[in-house]
């Protein structure tokens, strides 16, 4: 464990190190990320002024809706890099060298690629999402209400971080998965970010069972709020949200470990 | 003029290569249509119009903005790419504007998008949305003409921001930072009609008035008369001055320009 801890600072060290070589540049740029990720929010904002609610939601609860979505981005960008741009490491031969060294495979492509300015940008905008909004949506902290929250962010992590290795395995198969993870990780992530109730049951269906984004923000979140929209939804999937992520993340990991076999190096 | 258009059939003919794009890029349009699309029929809730406006016109808007970005969908990235690698001397060495040449290789990427990606996203939206027919054929030729010119203003604007490549690292944080703005404050995220007064107030004054909220109008069929001419006018006048200052820009740059090795 203290290993792999100190491989993770090691590998942190170098990462931030040379982002910030140029640090006017990379403070730029992670304004910049901080600013297009809100632009739909501040969007959201000047809208409400006008409607006040939406689906009965208020501005409020919504920033907190949102916080969960880039709390956890900003996280799961931190562990999961290396497999967001897996397909390229298999493209050029990376991976070989990762099959060479003395670490578990998956522990080294998680522990190696941050992509800090992203995570700077999503997770500070989470941050301040959060920190505006948790003590104005009525919700009684308390120890057991702050062991949800972590719990339900690392589940969120975990959940994004299965459908990256999911991509990832099927590398092993096709090299090429660039389209496949526009389709089923970013525009779904487009409507994950709003209320999942205002969508049409398609939609609605796709978030809950097929890319389950529905359990990164908008489940969590209800178990906080208890909106009136939750009624379209059985109870209990506000109460398995925490468990979603780990069940989704074994199944991943089965797939990988059986799709491993599979890999042929496509050379240097 | 005929060598120029050539650019833009090149880039067009080059962006048909990828077939697999097509769909990506439909299914991309189409998702940001039907998230705003069901953002404004929530917060609608039925009502049949707010503050004069209706649920169509909103989706209308949209729509005509969603066609423009996909006008507008280029890399940005191109000047700094030129700079970096130093393939800009072997372009300036060219019997050919560079300028001139960047925007029509730029409106040739943009047909494509248009033509593959908008066009299709329309047919299907109309199928489930409520849309509003234009209020007449001339509307509808004036509104083009206000989409060239509204097109040939954000070219202006990503221009200057592409022309600091002379001088910065890296203009990626300050394209992406504009682009929110863009989108904010022309228009394009939300509604120019729901702005709060002050900010639709201090929007007039800028040349984010003159992108995509003056078709909206044309195309509705919501001015008249002087007040066409106006809007034509202060778009032509965003134009000059954009213009003049991305050549400002632009010539400051390249006396500055060094280019290494070759």
């Amino acid at each position: 464990m203290r290993d792999i801890l100190s491989l993770f600072f090691a590998y942190a060290k170098s990462g931030l190190k040379s982002r910030f070589q140029y640090k006017l540049d990379a403070i730029v740029t992670t304004f910049a990320v901080f600013l297009r990720e809100a632009g739909g929010i501040i969007a959201m904002y000047l809208a409400l002024l006008k409607f006040d609610t939406i689906n009965d939601w208020n501005i409020d609860e919504l920033l907190f809706l949102f916080s969960l979505i880039f709390i956890t981005y900003g996280i799961f960008i931190v562990f999961f890099m290396a497999l967001r741009d897996f397909s390229d490491w298999i493209k050029h031969g990376d991976f070989d060298r990762v099959m060479l060294r003395p670490r578990g495979l998956l522990t080294q492509l998680v522990l190696c690629g941050a992509d800090w300015l992203a995570a700077l940008g999503h997770g500070t905008l989470g941050i301040v999402l959060f920190v505006i909004s948790a003590s104005r949506v009525g919700i009684q902290w308390n120890p057991a209400m702050a062991v949800y929250y972590i719990i339900a962010v690392i589940s969120g992590v975990l959940i994004q971080g299965a459908i990256f290795l999911f991509f990832s395995s099927i590398s092993f198969y096709v090299v090429e998965t660039g389209s496949l993870k526009e389709i089923f990780y970013w525009n779904m992530r487009k409507f994950a970010i709003y209320p999942l109730s205002i969508y049409n049951r398609v939609i609605q269906s796709v978030l809950i069972f097929v890319v389950p984004f529905a359990f990164v923000n908008y489940f969590p979140a209800q178990f906080f709020l208890r909106k009136a929209d939750m009624a379209a939804y059985p109870e209990w999937l506000m109460y398995i949200s925490p468990v979603v992520g780990v069940m989704l993340y074994l199944l991943a990991y089965s797939f990988w470990r059986f799709s491993l076999r599979f890999y042929k190096s496509t050379g240097n | 003029m005929t060598r120029y258009l050539s650019f833009a059939v090149i880039k067009f003919r080059s962006k048909m290569a990828y077939r697999f794009d097509y769909v990506l890029g439909i299914l991309d349009t189409l998702l940001a249509f039907v998230v705003y699309w069901s953002i404004y029929k929530a917060l609608y809730a039925g009502a049949g119009e707010v503050d004069g406006v209706t649920f169509s016109m909103v989706t209308t808007s949209f729509l005509i903005s969603l066609g423009l970005s996909a006008a507008f969908h280029k890399n940005e990235m191109f000047l700094q790419d030129k700079i970096k690698q130093g393939t800009i001397a072997n372009e300036l060495l060219k019997q050919v504007n560079f300028k001139l040449r960047m925007l029509f290789e730029d409106m040739g990427e943009g047909a494509f998008h248009v033509v593959f990606n908008f066009l299709p996203t329309a047919v299907i939206a109309s199928f489930f949305a409520e849309l509003k027919a234009p209020s007449g054929a001339v509307n509808v030729l004036l509104c083009l003409v206000s989409v060239i010119l509204g097109y040939i203003v954000l070219w202006e604007i990503s221009f200057i921001v592409q022309s600091w490549s002379f001088t910065l690292f890296s203009v990626w944080g300050l394209i992406t930072i504009k682009n929110v703005l863009v989108n904010i404050l022309a228009g394009a995220y939300i509604p120019m009609w729901f702005m709060p007064d002050w900010l639709r107030n201090v929007i007039r004054w800028t040349p984010f008035d003159a992108i995509y909220f003056t078709p909206v109008q044309l195309y509705l069929g919501e001015l008249a008369g002087i007040e066409i001419a106006f809007h034509f006018a202060r778009q032509i006048c965003w134009i000059i001055v954009l213009g003049a200052v991305g050549e400002y820009f632009w010539r400051s740059g390249l006396k500055k320009l060094v280019v290494q090795g070759g």
